[in-house]
């Protein structure tokens, strides 16, 4: 019975996910691991104000033939799923020609003075005069013959045009489209994507960019990525097994008790942490292999067949890990932090099957111990010159240190789109930023964004469309004391004594009364200006289009949305609290290694001190350092540290060595194969690990 | 004599199309027809207007629009700069008589001889209607119907060049 105590408690551990299912909570969203939760709140206002649901259709040029392309591929994109609007001429949609139409007495200037018989009649004069002998037609108002009211233009900073049609500046037309896609929505993405580039394929002369199409191109390549990592790295494991171990029995346990703590540690995680991320997950679960160390090595020293009730090498390198990983998990950073409890549960759970419950799966060993140098003490060199090539190592990385703070950069590195993404940045020649302002009120909102406006003129945001209630309810009652009646009677006595239609002028400025309500419930219209209003909490959001960040940054309903600042910030963050608990925990490696090893301190210290310092110099000396390098440079310590107290306190090197060797290369396998990646985040972690494990072997080949 | 006909046809192709055209204007106003005269010449990027008799002249290019009174130049409104952009946009249309870009922009309806158009976009708030007339396949007559009840007729008299 007990030879399946390894099957039955993975079965229970499953049954209890089974149970507890819906009780487990995984978060997928990736911006609550890198950026601050300010940041993440205002980056899902921006989204929920349409920041990110835009795009953008250049066609080169501005030719006939362009105009026509304009034209049609218009036409064509409104008859797609998942867009709410296609924008490419400046004139206005009818639902705003409409609303001007409805609050045109209250939104144009208004000249209030009162005007004689003579003024009247001097203006249908010369309005008479003008149809006789102007050159050029013009229209009469029969509404406002007098020209009281008088609608400025309002310039629509957030785009340049040429005649009617929107331009891209010198490149060509420009088509603005509004989609329903926010970056979440996978399926509903890939379809229009899907759709809109079949529909570009009839048009070689236009380029379409929507920030979506990141989330489809790079979910794709690094779907199909990731898979071929997996599969390298399952084959390579499995071969390394059966080709070294040839014990297809202790494999399969080893599989089953490896399975066991991923579940384990992954049931806890997902149960009691908020918002633990598939991403922290996945790492977790790489991680895990690195307990298959403990269980080389009391394979290797035959601590199964010897029946000895617990191996202190094994505890004091799993003591000494788990602390390690229990100190980086309180750091402020949400990925490592998920990862380190993850790894605690996950080691700890391995390391009690590997010492409890495998010495009674009756795991027999089937190798022969190669002759290995181990023992030709002679030919290697001594432990205290590696530790002065790694201050060398530490010295030449500290002067060459760069540190990438672009998270983007860890992405996969889609170099067609970013072409794109620039050639619309570069050829955008309206230098406006878009800011979030807020306010309690609907009211108070547009207040702050008339304030906005007397601050920076060339601002363009709702206040260009709707007036302050003060104003506006002032503006009402001027109109409601002018005598329009008054008015109406000269301009029609004069109109017929000069010869025009007999009630031509009927109406004349018949349109003051009613007037629309001052509090303009209508807003949804505007949002093909990008300008769009939300509610969350009691709290209203808007976006303004404003010329100069600085000088307004200071006011407090102001948010600067600029993402690429946001994650920097972030960024300078977490190297600030992965360089504060990357001390603690060297620090606590020291004083754990000094009191595990005593007299071999040196020795053992120089697995971790040797890996980190040659990794960190290949690294600086080919690119800056990213947050995935320190990440990697951490799990490097957790391996360095087991293998230096191995190594120190080995009796039977040879078999230490062998263990050591086995377990570098399923090292290697779990995430050294990370390297072939072509995502900069998983690369970055592959060269890490290769290089430590190729640094280490150095150590067990070279040092006495 | 074969080089000298293809110079012509090149020459034909390069240099803008002039007419003389007689532009009959009707104000619901006053009720009242005004007639001018003058010459329209259709160039790469734009028009050109001339009213010999007023010494007058308006001048449409890359979508920026210049008026000149005895050769000098006056400023005009903003809102009548863009009502006459659209319309010299609108006869520029008409006399590249692109079927395409016409039906982006009318409801086309052929008749024998000529077309209705009914404007879609924004111009339906000034324009209601547009009755092109040809002869011997030649566009003859352009008449715009306005929606406060103005009517543009423009008769092309001859081809200059």
């Amino acid at each position: 019975m007990t030879k399946y105590a390894n099957f039955l408690i993975l079965f229970i551990l499953l049954g209890v996910g089974v149970l507890l299912k819906d009780n487990i909570h995984i978060s997928t969203n990736l911006l609550s691991l890198f950026a601050t939760q300010e940041s993440v709140e205002k980056l899902t206002i921006a989204n929920n104000l349409g920041y990110s649901k835009e795009m953008l259709i250049a066609v080169k040029g501005f030719d006939k033939e362009a105009k026509k392309e304009l034209r049609e591929i218009s036409k064509k994109l409104k008859e797609l799923q998942y867009i709410n609007f296609v924008q490419s001429s400046i004139v206005p949609t009818q639902e705003i020609q409409e609303y001007y139409k409805n609050y045109y007495p209250l939104l144009a200037t208004f000249n209030d003075t009162n005007i004689t018989q003579e003024q009247v009649s001097q203006k249908l004069q010369a309005l008479y005069e003008g149809q006789l002998s102007s050159v050029f037609y013009s229209s009469i108002d029969k509404n406002d013959p007098m020209g009281l009211f008088k609608l400025n233009n309002i310039k629509n900073s957030n785009v340049s045009h040429k005649g009617e049609f929107i331009t891209l500046g010198e490149y060509g037309y420009l088509i603005r489209v509004m989609t329903d896609i926010s970056p979440s929505q996978m399926r509903e993405a890939k379809e229009l994507y899907r759709d809109v580039h079949s529909l570009l394929s009839a048009y070689p002369e236009a380029v379409a960019f929507a920030p979506f199409f990141y989330t489809v191109e790079n979910s794709t390549k690094i779907q199909a990525d990731v898979e071929w990592i997996i599969i390298l790295s399952t084959v390579i494991l499995l071969l390394i097994y059966y080709l070294f171990l040839k014990n297809i029995r202790l494999l399969s346990q080893i599989v089953i008790a490896l399975l066991s703590s991923m579940v384990f540690a992954s049931l806890v995680s997902t149960l009691f942490i908020e918002n633990f991320h598939v991403l922290s997950l996945a790492f977790g679960m790489s991680l895990t292999a690195v307990s298959i160390d403990y269980l080389l090595h009391y394979y290797f020293h035959n601590f199964y067949e010897k029946r000895e009730f617990i191996d202190k090498n094994v505890l004091y390198g799993y003591l000494t890990t788990v602390t390690a990983f229990a100190i980086f998990s309180f750091i402020p950073i949400p990925l490592i932090a998920q990862i380190s409890s993850f790894a605690v549960l996950s080691l700890s759970f391995a390391y009690l099957l590997f010492t409890f419950v495998f010495p009674h799966l009756g795991v027999k060993k089937q190798y022969r111990v190669e002759k290995v140098e181990g023992e030709k003490r002679e030919k290697k060199a001594p432990a205290f010159l590696f530790f002065a090539l790694s201050l060398v190592l530490f010295a030449y990385s500290a002067f060459n240190f760069k540190l990438d703070s672009n998270i983007r950069n860890l992405d996969y590195q889609n170099l067609h789109l970013l072409e794109s993404e620039k050639l619309f940045k570069s050829n955008n020649t309206t230098k406006i930023t878009p800011v979030i302002v807020e306010a309690k009120t609907q009211d108070k909102l547009i207040e702050q964004l008339h304030q906005l406006q007397l601050l920076l003129p060339d601002t363009f945001s709702l206040a260009a469309f709707i007036t302050e209630q003060e104003s506006c309810h002032k503006r009402a009652e001027r109109l409601q004391q002018y005598d329009f009646k008054n008015l109406n009677r000269l301009i029609n006595e004069e109109a017929h004594s000069i010869g025009f239609r007999e009630d031509y002028f009927k109406d004349a400025y018949g349109f003051v009364a009613p007037l629309a309500p001052c509090r303009v419930a209508e807003l949804d219209i505007f949002q093909t200006y990008g300008l769009s209003l939300y509610k969350e909490r009691d709290r209203f959001y808007t976006i303004a289009f404003i010329s100069d960040v600085k000088k307004v940054q200071n006011l407090p309903y102001i948010t600067h949305i600029n993402v690429k600042e946001m994650f920097n910030r972030s960024a300078q963050k977490m190297y600030d609290d992965l360089l504060k608990y990357g001390s603690i925990v060297l620090i606590m490696i020291f004083v754990l290694l000094f009191l595990s090893v005593r007299q071999r301190f040196i020795y053992a210290i120089n697995y971790i001190l040797f890996p980190l310092g040659l990794t960190m110099a290949v690294v600086v000396s080919i690119d800056a350092i990213n947050i995935m390098h320190l990440f990697s440079l951490i799990i490097l310590i957790a391996i360095g540290i087991d293998y230096g107290i191995y190594m120190s306190n080995s009796i039977k090197p040879s078999s230490t060595m062998l263990a050591i060797k086995y377990s570098l290369l399923s090292t290697f396998a779990a995430f050294g194969v990370l390297v072939f990646s072509t995502i900069v985040a998983l690369h970055s972690i592959g060269l890490v690990i290769t290089l430590g494990c190729g640094a280490i072997f150095i150590l067990i080949k070279a040092m006495k | 004599m074969k080089k000298a006909l293809l110079f012509l046809l090149l020459v034909s192709s390069v240099f803008a199309q002039s007419y003389n055209f007689t532009e009959l204007r009707y104000s619901d106003a006053i009720n009242r027809y005004t007639l001018l005269e003058g010459k329209i010449s259709f160039l790469k990027n734009g028009l050109n207007i001339q009213y010999p008799k007023s010494s007058r002249e308006l001048d449409y290019k890359d979508e920026t629009l210049s008026y000149y009174e005895e050769e000098k130049e006056i400023s005009l409104p903003q809102v009548q700069v863009s009502q006459m952009i659209q319309y010299f946009e609108i006869l520029r249309l008409l006399h590249s008589g692109d079927e395409s870009e016409l039906e982006g922009m009318f409801e086309v309806e052929n008749q024998a001889d000529g077309k209705i158009l009914k404007p879609l976009g924004a111009i339906k708030n000034f324009i209601s209607n547009i009755v092109l007339k040809k002869e011997d396949k030649r566009l003859q007559n352009i008449k715009l119907f306005l929606q406060n009840n103005d009517t543009i007729s423009i008769t092309i008299n001859d081809e200059i060049r």
